[in-house]
């Protein structure tokens, strides 16, 4: 893998002993807790090490051994347009890599599943590098695009704004308003569309209530802090709903 | 907390002024320092109703903890028909009877807070009974006050007449500060759905909030007890915000 400063190092899955500990660890701190509990995401997480090892990677910082980032790709078998990615974005697309695998379907292109990057390591520049080393693994497979359902996470600012909208926003230099967007935009990336049902998070109204410590005493909407859209309760069957939405994006590799 | 720890000062306290610097800046969040009522009439409080002004002031640390804001003001009708328009309404009503000699016959508190690092100490009821002391010393039959619910931004899409009736597994208020009140034996009247209304332009809020509203449309903010609403043609945000009256019968 390419990229090597001085102080981070890309490493594989199998350079580290604890690897997917201290991922674990990037993930809790990195992301609210309610998005630690898709179903998908929680029965299939293996498979990302099981089946497509070669596709996960981390960033260590060699000065204090520390795990700084973690990147999670694999490959699936498109032949559509790329247009007509479907709306179920992050869960369709891990369930689609699993299942082409099982079946041996040979993949001919690349999607991203998560650039986590630790809080402390934040706002230092290493999303861009996480992407480059993302983009490097599907160029070292021969496929010619690396797709990603991302999750714009400033929209968690804007819950009533609708993801169609906030897409369209752009800062001064007309590139995306929301900064992961724009990190994947710098690097040549494209929009293709928002896959409004990316993920779907169903929790008991007291599940809810532990992972935000809120209280949800009646049925409707709310706002959740880190969500980029509002949760549903609905009382009479003790469950609410949170829907995702994403943003299909593209890298010609 | 020892008793003896905090005193209740007035405006009659020669350093008043400067111990209560920076108080309001720190417990608001900024978009709630530009009520245009409030602006206006701000000075008042000491210019008009000086001995309706109470603070908690911290003996050890030479620090005013908390703050309680009050005058009086004159009501006929019942207090279920108290106006929506509560805060807004309470000061400039209470300006405007003072002005005209009018006899009071309520007090009415807009603003009891502790600084952050007086929350969490068992200091609300002490605030609050500041408070209510000078109800009973000025002879007035009851405290009302347009209440701002302290965790109701927590839950900006709930409406407020549905939030005010959340409760406890104890039966109490959901709300902490409204708990503290109806404690200290208060009643719930009713919501007023138009207390504070808060005006800026589209530069103002982005400003206030580190936001920013590319498109018209309604907003989550934080600190905020529902949302605002974004015009960017009239190149206007609009806030308004709901409070909760609540009557304190002092005898």
């Amino acid at each position: 893998m390419a990229m090597t400063t001085d102080r981070f190092q890309i490493i594989a899955p199998h350079e580290l002993p604890d690897y997917r500990d201290r991922a674990g660890d990037i993930a809790e701190a990195s992301w609210p807790e309610f998005m630690l509990h898709d179903p998908i995401a929680n029965e299939n997480w293996h498979e990302l090490f099981d089946r497509f090892s070669e596709y996960q990677f981390a960033l260590l910082d060699k000065e204090s051994g520390r795990m700084a980032a973690m990147g999670n790709s694999l490959p699936f078998h498109w032949e559509a347009d790329l247009s007509e990615l479907p709306e179920q974005g992050w869960d369709w697309v891990f369930l689609r890599a699993v299942e082409d695998h099982k079946n041996g379907v040979v993949p001919n292109i690349q999607s991203a599943i998560q650039i986590a990057i630790h809080p402390d390591y934040q706002s230092q520049g290493l999303s861009t590098e996480m992407v480059r080393a993302m983009r490097a693994i599907g160029q070292s497979k021969g496929f010619g695009y690396l797709v990603a359902p991302v999750r714009p996470t400033q929209k968690s600012k804007y819950t009533l704004i609708s993801i169609d909208d906030y897409i369209r926003w752009t800062n001064d230099e007309g590139l995306p308003f929301d900064a992961w967007l724009r990190v994947h935009a710098r690097l040549g990336a494209k929009i293709l569309k928002p896959c409004h049902e990316a993920m779907t998070i169903r929790g008991t109204r007291a599940d809810w209530e532990e992972w935000m410590n809120m209280k949800f005493p009646q049925s409707g909407k709310y706002y959740i802090p880190g969500a980029l859209n509002p949760m549903d309760m609905d009382l009479e069957t003790d469950e609410g709903v949170y829907i995702e939405p994403n943003v299909w994006m593209v890298h010609k590799i | 907390m020892s008793s003896e720890r905090f005193q209740v000062i007035t405006p009659a306290h020669p350093d008043y002024r400067n111990l209560l610097r920076g108080l309001t800046k720190e417990v608001w969040p900024e978009f709630m320092l530009h009520d245009a009522v409030a602006n206006e009439h701000w000075h008042e409080l000491l210019d008009r109703f000086a001995d309706y002004q109470v603070a908690l002031f911290d003996t050890e640390k030479k620090r005013v903890a908390g703050l309680g804001s009050s005058f009086p003001v004159r009501w006929d009708d019942t207090l279920e028909n108290l106006p929506e328009e509560g805060w807004d309404w309470a000061f400039q009503e209470a300006v405007r009877n003072h002005k005209e000699g009018k006899t009071p016959n309520f007090h009415c508190a807009i603003q009891i807070v502790l600084r952050r690092e007086y929350q969490g100490q068992g200091l609300s009821q002490p605030m609050v009974q500041a408070v209510r002391s000078v109800t009973t010393a000025k002879g007035l039959p009851a405290l009302i006050i347009p209440l701002r619910p302290s965790e109701k931004h927590r839950y900006p899409l709930t409406g407020l007449d549905d939030y005010i009736t959340w409760q406890t597994d104890e039966g109490e208020p959901f709300d902490p500060w409204l708990r503290v009140h109806v404690r200290a034996g208060a009643r719930i009247v009713k919501v007023c759905h138009e207390s504070k209304t808060i005006r800026g332009s589209r530069a103002e809020w982005e400003q206030w909030t580190d936001m920013k509203f590319p498109q018209s449309g309604e907003y989550v903010i934080p600190g905020a007890l529902s949302s605002i609403e974004i015009n960017v043609k009239r190149d206007e945000g609009l806030y308004i915000e709901p409070n909760v009256w609540i009557v304190h019968e002092v005898r």
